[in-house]
C-alpha cells in the first residue's frame, strides 16, 4: 500500500463516518456521469457557467434548494459547508443537525456534510445530474474531500493560502500545506478513472482591498502546488476589485501568466480555466442597488472572458439568502448573460505591464527562497512578509501592507511592506493615488471598504 | 558525522549510535556516571566529548504552583512559559477560588503568581497569604500587574517581581519569566550531583528528554507512517510526558514550533507508582476499567509483572482523561480529531499492541463515546529522541 | 475608559473588528482587542485582566446565538464590579430576523446594549449616550 493510501486509512477511520468503501468509492467514480464532472463541462461548453452559493443543515433542504436553482437554469451547483465543519468540529455539527431537524430551524451556517455522510449525498448529486462544487474554508479537509468525492462533487475549491488567511486565526501554516498535499494527491488520482477532478483556488481572499498582484501571485503558486501532485485541471479566481478597469487588466494578466507558469514547471497537459466572483466586499443594504451591483458584475464577467462566474444575491448584506432569492439572482445573471455575446477585447497596455511585473517581482523573490520544496518557498514567503493580505486574521500574515483606491476606484498599495514589487513598479501604484492634504487614511480605507455600500 | 546519544532516564539509560539503540537497567548503588562508564566504558571512550550529547528525565525537573486570576490569560500564559522553560507544572490554583481550594501537600520548587495588566491595582488582598501560610515552597515569584509590587513585597518574604508576563495589549510576554524559569531548572540539575558528573563525558549542553522529544516531532514523519494530528505519549518510570501538535488545541496563543508538551508528574509506574496508584482510585471510571481488564481492585497492591502490566494501561487511560474535555485542567486536546497516538518509554518494552489498543479503545468508548479510536502505534525501540 | 472587543465565537470575519478597533480608540477609549474567533470565557477573563469597563462583542456569520446564550450563567461564576457593561452587535442570527424580535432575546441572555445590523458608529454613539445615562 502506498504511503497516502495508508494515510487515507487513518484519516476515514473517524467517529462521524460509516465504514469508508474505497473500492466502491472507485468503482462509482470510474462509472459516474459525465455531467457530474465540471471539467467536461468547461471542455465542451463556450459558455460562462453560472454557480451560485449556498447549504443548508438538512438533507431536504439541500434538496429544495437545488430543485430551486435547477428551475432556474443553473449550470454548476454549490454545496457550502457549516463552519464547525471547516474547523473539523463533527461534534457540534452533529449536535446542532439534529437540532435543525428537530426544529426546523437552521442552526448551522451550511450543510455538515461529514455527518450526513457519502453514501446520502450521492443520492442527491447523481439526482440532480450536474456539477457540484464544494466550498468550505477549511484548512484541514482531509477528511471533507474525502467525503465529497466519494459523494459525486468533483469539484474541490480551495488552498493552503486562500482557505487559511483568510478563515483561520492560528491554524499552524505549516500543516495546512501538508494537509493539502494531500487533498491534491486524491483529487490527481481520481483524476485518472474518468473524467479530472478538479481544483479550483479562492481568489478573493479576505474580499476587502485585495491588491490584484498579490492575489494573482497566490492563485499562481497554488496552482503550481496543485498540478505539481498531478491534477490536471485547475481553475484561478479573482473577484470583482470595485473598478471595471482592474478587472479587466487583472484577468488578462491573470491568464497569461497562469498559462506561462503551468508550462514553465512543466504542466503544459493541465487544463487552467478563469472564475470570476461577484463582488464579495460588504453588499449594500438595498435590495435594488445589489441587483444593480449584481448586473453590473455580471457584464465584467463577460468581457474578461469568464469561464465561470459565482453569484451573489441581492440579500446579501442582510444574511443567508432563502432559497428563492438565490435562484432569482441565477436567473437574473443567466438573464443578463444572454445579452452580452461576442463582446471585442479590450485592455490597458501600461497597466497590464505594470501588474505583470509586480507579480514577477514578487515571484521571483518566492523562487529563491533557499527551501527546497515550493510550499516551503511559499511558506517562508508568507512568514516573511514577501506576501501579505490586508484584512487577514491570521497570525501568521504581516499586515503591513495597506491599500487605497484611486480615482478611478482601482486599488494601489499605499504601503508595500516587505512585498517585494520593485521601486519603480510601487512608484506607478504611489503617483495614481491622490489623497487631498489632511486626509486621514484611516477615513479613506473606511470609505474604500463601503464603495458600494 | 558520527554521534552517541545517551539518554538517562529514571529506571533505564540508553545509548544510541548510527541508528543502534541498546538499552541497560539502572543500578542504582550506583552513581550515574559509574554505572554508565561499567556498562559501556568502550563504546563511550571511541568517541570526542564533543560528539557525546546526554539528555536526561533523571532529576525529574522542577515543580511549580500557579495562582493565576484567569484562565485565559494569566494561567494559560504562566503555564505555557513554565513548559517552554523545561519545568514540570504540578497545580494551578485560580484566584477567584483560592479559599476553597487546598495547597498541595508536597513541596514546591517555585510558586508563581499572576494577574492584571500593569494599570490594574488592588487584584490580591489577605486571601492569597492565608493560602501561602500552608504551602511549603523555594521560590516564589511575581508575574503580574506592577501595581501590586509594593503590597506582595511588604507581605511575602523574598518574593522575586519580574516583567508582567502579561503586556497591555493582553499579549503574552515571556523572557523575563523564561529566562528565570530556566535558570532555576538549570541550578537543579547542577544541583544534583549525578547529573553534574555526566559533563565528565561531552562538552555539549545537557537537555531534559521531553524537550530533545518535542524539538524530535517535526522529524517523525521521515520514520514511521504517522498522520497529522498525533500526540506522543511518553510513560516512564517517574514522569508522564504528552507531546501534542497545536492544531489539536483551541488557544490563541502564538507559538513558533508547532508542537508542545505537558508533563504529569506523578503519573510514572516505578518510581511514582504509589500516586499513580492513588491518582487512579480516585478516578470514576476506574473500577469499570478494572472489570474491563478482567482484574480485581487487589491488583493495585500487587508487586507482579501482570500488576505492572494493568498500571500501565491504567496510565494511559489517566494520560487522556487528563487531557480530554472531561477533565477542566489546564489544557484541554481535541482528542476527537486525533490520528495517531504514539506510545514511547518504558511502557513500550512491557504493553503488547493489544494490550495498548485494548485500553484506548476503552477510553474512547467510555469517555468520548467514540467506537473508533486513533491509530496506536508502539516505539518500541524507544527511538524517537533520537530523530534529528 | 477601557473597553474590550472581538469577534465570537469561530467566526473569523474581521474587517468591522479592525474598524471597531480604530473608531473606539479615536472616541478615547482605552481598547483591548482579542480579534475574530474567541470565546466567551476568554472574554470575560479579559475584562477581568484589564478591570474593563465595557465588553464589546461583534458577531458577523450568524452563529452568536449559540456562543452567547450562556453568558448569564458564565457570569454568576465570576466577580465582576458592578457596572460592567455588556453590549453586543453585528449580524446576530443566521437568515433574516427583525431586530424587534432579535434585541429582547439578547437582554434576556444578559446583555446590556444589542445592536442587529447597525452601524458601528451609531452603535458607539449609542453606548456613550448608556454610558453619560449610568453616571
Ligand atoms: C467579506 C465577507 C467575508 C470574507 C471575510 C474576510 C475576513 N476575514 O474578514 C470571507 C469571504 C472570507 C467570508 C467568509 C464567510 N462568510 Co462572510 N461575508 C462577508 C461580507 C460580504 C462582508 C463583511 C464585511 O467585511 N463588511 C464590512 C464591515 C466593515 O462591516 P460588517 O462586518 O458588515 O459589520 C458592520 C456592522 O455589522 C457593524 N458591527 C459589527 N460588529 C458590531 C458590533 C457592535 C456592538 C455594533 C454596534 C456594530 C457592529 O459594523 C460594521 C459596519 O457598520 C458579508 C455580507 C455583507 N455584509 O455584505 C458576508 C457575511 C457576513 N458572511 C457570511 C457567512 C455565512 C460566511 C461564511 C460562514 C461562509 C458562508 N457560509 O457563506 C464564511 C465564514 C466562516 C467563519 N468561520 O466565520 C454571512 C453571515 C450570515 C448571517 N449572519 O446570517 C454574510 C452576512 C453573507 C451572507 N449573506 O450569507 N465572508
Amino acid at each position: 500500500m502506498t504511503l497516502l493510501q495508508r494515510e487515507r486509512e487513518i484519516i476515514v477511520r473517524n467517529e462521524y463516518i460509516d465504514h469508508f468503501d474505497f473500492d466502491e468509492v472507485k468503482e462509482f467514480i470510474s462509472g459516474a456521469s459525465k455531467n457530474l464532472f465540471i471539467s467536461h463541462r468547461f471542455k465542451n461548453s463556450k459558455e460562462i457557467l453560472v454557480q451560485p452559493r449556498g447549504g443548508f443543515p438538512t438533507y431536504d433542504k439541500v434538496f429544495e434548494l437545488y430543485k430551486e436553482f435547477k428551475d432556474a437554469n443553473v449550470d454548476v451547483l454549490p454545496l457550502t459547508i457549516d463552519s464547525n465543519t471547516r474547523l473539523n468540529d463533527y461534534a457540534t455539527a452533529k449536535k446542532m443537525l439534529s437540532l435543525s431537524e428537530a426544529n426546523d430551524t437552521d442552526m448551522l451556517n451550511g450543510y455538515p456534510l461529514v455527518n450526513h455522510g457519502y453514501r446520502t449525498t450521492r443520492k442527491m448529486i447523481t439526482h440532480y445530474d450536474t456539477p457540484v462544487s464544494l466550498r468550505h474554508g477549511t484548512p484541514d479537509a482531509r477528511l471533507l474531500i474525502e467525503v465529497a468525492l466519494a459523494s459525486g462533487i468533483f469539484e474541490i475549491e480551495g488552498g493552503p493560502i486562500t482557505y487559511l488567511l483568510p478563515y483561520s486565526k492560528n491554524f499552524p501554516m505549516d500543516k495546512a500545506f501538508l494537509y493539502w498535499k494531500y487533498v491534491e494527491r486524491v483529487c490527481a488520482e481520481y483524476s485518472k478513472l474518468n473524467e479530472p477532478i478538479n481544483r479550483e483556488s479562492f481568489g478573493p481572499l479576505s474580499a476587502t482591498l485585495q491588491p490584484p498582484a498579490i492575489v494573482i501571485v497566490i492563485q499562481l503558486l497554488e496552482m503550481l502546488l496543485s498540478l505539481e501532485e498531478g491534477v490536471k485541471s485547475f481553475s484561478v479566481s479573482f473577484s470583482q476589485t470595485g473598478s471595471m478597469l482592474q478587472d479587466i487588466v487583472s484577468s488578462n494578466v491573470i491568464k497569461k501568466l497562469a498559462r506561462h507558469y503551468a508550462d514553465k514547471f512543466g504542466h503544459d497537459d493541465a487544463t487552467i480555466n478563469l472564475v470570476y466572483h461577484q463582488w464579495m466586499g460588504a453588499f449594500p443594504y438595498n435590495r435594488e442597488y445589489s441587483d444593480s451591483l449584481i448586473n453590473t458584475s455580471t457584464v465584467i464577467a463577460s468581457m474578461i472572458g469568464a469561464d465561470k462566474i459565482i453569484t451573489k444575491t441581492r440579500n446579501e448584506a442582510f444574511g443567508i439568502p432563502t432559497k428563492e432569492a438565490n435562484a432569482l439572482a441565477v436567473a437574473n445573471v443567466k438573464y443578463t448573460l444572454g445579452m452580452l455575446k461576442g463582446l471585442p477585447k479590450v485592455g490597458d497596455e501600461e497597466e497590464e505591464e505594470n501588474l505583470t511585473n509586480e507579480v514577477h517581482e514578487i515571484l521571483e523573490a518566492v523562487f529563491n527562497d533557499g527551501a527546497d520544496t515550493l510550499w516551503r518557498q511559499v511558506f517562508n514567503s508568507i512568514k516573511n512578509g514577501y506576501i501579505d493580505i490586508p484584512f487577514s486574521p491570521h497570525i501568521i500574515n504581516a499586515n503591513k501592507v495597506i491599500t487605497v483606491r484611486d480615482k478611478n476606484s482601482n486599488i494601489r498599495f499605499f504601503k508595500r511592506g516587505s512585498v517585494p514589487i520593485s521601486d519603480k513598479s510601487f512608484a506607478f501604484e504611489k503617483s495614481k493615488i491622490s489623497l487631498k492634504d489632511g486626509d486621514r487614511v484611516v477615513d479613506k480605507i473606511i470609505q474604500d471598504i463601503g464603495i458600494m455600500l | 558525522m558520527n554521534r552517541l546519544l545517551i539518554d538517562i532516564g529514571s529506571t533505564y539509560f540508553k545509548i544510541a549510535e548510527q541508528g543502534k539503540i541498546e538499552q541497560y537497567f539502572r543500578n542504582f548503588d550506583k552513581s550515574i556516571l559509574n554505572d554508565l562508564e561499567s556498562k559501556c566504558a568502550d563504546v563511550i571512550s571511541s568517541y570526542n566529548k564533543d560528539d557525546v550529547y546526554i539528555c536526561s528525565s533523571a532529576n525529574g525537573g522542577l515543580s511549580t504552583l500557579i495562582i493565576g486570576l484567569s484562565n485565559s490569560f494569566s494561567l494559560k500564559y504562566a503555564v505555557n512559559i513554565a513548559f517552554n522553560s523545561g519545568i514540570n507544572i504540578i497545580d494551578t490554583v485560580l484566584y477567584n477560588n483560592i479559599s476553597n481550594e487546598t495547597p498541595p501537600k508536597d513541596n514546591i520548587d517555585v510558586v508563581i503568581i499572576v494577574g492584571g495588566i500593569n494599570s490594574v491595582d488592588n487584584i490580591f488582598d489577605e486571601k492569597i497569604f492565608e493560602y501561602l501560610n500552608n504551602v511549603n515552597y523555594q521560590n516564589i515569584v511575581f508575574v503580574g500587574t506592577e501595581k501590586s509590587h509594593n503590597y506582595l513585597q511588604n507581605n511575602i518574604k523574598d518574593i522575586v517581581l519580574l516583567e508582567n508576563i502579561i503586556s497591555d495589549k493582553l499579549q503574552i510576554r515571556e523572557d523575563e519569566l523564561k529566562s528565570y524559569l530556566t535558570d532555576l531548572y538549570q541550578a537543579d540539575i547542577m544541583g544534583k550531583e549525578d547529573i553534574k558528573q555526566l559533563y565528565a563525558l561531552t562538552n555539549n549542553q545537557i537537555f531534559s528528554t521531553p524537550y530533545i522529544v518535542n524539538r524530535a516531532l517535526p522529524k517523525i514523519h521521515e520514520h514511521i507512517d504517522v498522520a497529522d494530528p498525533f500526540i506522543v505519549v511518553d510513560i516512564g518510570g517517574a514522569t508522564t510526558d504528552i507531546h501534542y501538535s497545536r492544531d489539536l488545541v483551541n488557544d490563541n496563543i502564538l507559538s513558533s514550533s508547532g508542537y508542545d508538551r505537558l508533563v504529569f508528574k506523578k503519573l510514572g509506574v516505578y518510581k511514582s507508582r504509589e500516586s499513580l496508584v492513588h491518582i487512579a482510585k480516585q478516578n470514576e471510571f476506574v473500577f469499570e476499567l478494572l472489570e474491563h481488564l478482567n482484574v480485581t481492585e487487589n491488583i493495585l497492591e500487587e508487586k507482579s509483572d501482570e500488576a505492572t502490566r494493568v498500571l500501565m494501561q491504567l496510565s494511559i487511560f489517566l494520560v487522556l482523561y487528563k487531557v480530554s474535555k472531561h477533565h477542566a485542567s489546564y489544557i484541554e486536546l481535541n482528542l476527537e480529531i486525533l490520528n495517531n497516538i504514539i506510545l514511547t518509554g518504558g511502557i513500550t518494552q512491557v504493553l503488547t499492541q493489544e494490550d495498548v489498543d485494548n485500553i484506548t479503545l476503552f477510553f474512547y468508548k467510555k469517555i468520548l463515546h467514540f467506537h473508533h479510536t486513533p491509530k496506536i502505534i508502539l516505539d518500541k525501540n524507544y527511538e524517537i529522541w533520537t530523530y534529528r | 475608559m477601557k473597553v474590550v472587543t472581538g469577534v465570537v465565537g469561530n467566526d473569523i470575519h474581521v474587517v468591522a473588528n479592525r474598524l471597531i478597533d480604530i473608531s473606539l480608540a479615536e472616541r478615547g477609549f482605552e481598547v483591548f482587542n482579542l480579534g475574530v474567533n474567541t470565546y466567551l470565557e476568554e472574554f470575560l477573563d479579559a475584562v477581568i485582566e484589564t478591570d474593563a469597563d465595557v465588553l464589546l462583542i461583534s458577531s458577523l456569520n450568524g452563529e452568536a446565538e449559540g456562543w452567547c446564550r450562556d453568558l448569564q450563567i458564565l457570569k454568576s461564576q465570576y466577580n465582576f464590579r458592578d457596572n460592567v457593561i455588556f453590549m453586543i452587535g453585528g449580524n446576530l442570527v443566521v437568515g433574516e430576523t427583525t431586530a424587534e424580535e432579535i434585541v429582547p432575546r439578547f437582554k434576556s441572555y444578559g446583555f446590556d446594549l444589542v445592536f442587529h445590523q447597525v452601524d458601528l458608529n451609531e452603535g458607539l454613539d449609542q453606548l456613550e449616550l448608556f454610558l453619560k445615562a449610568s453616571k
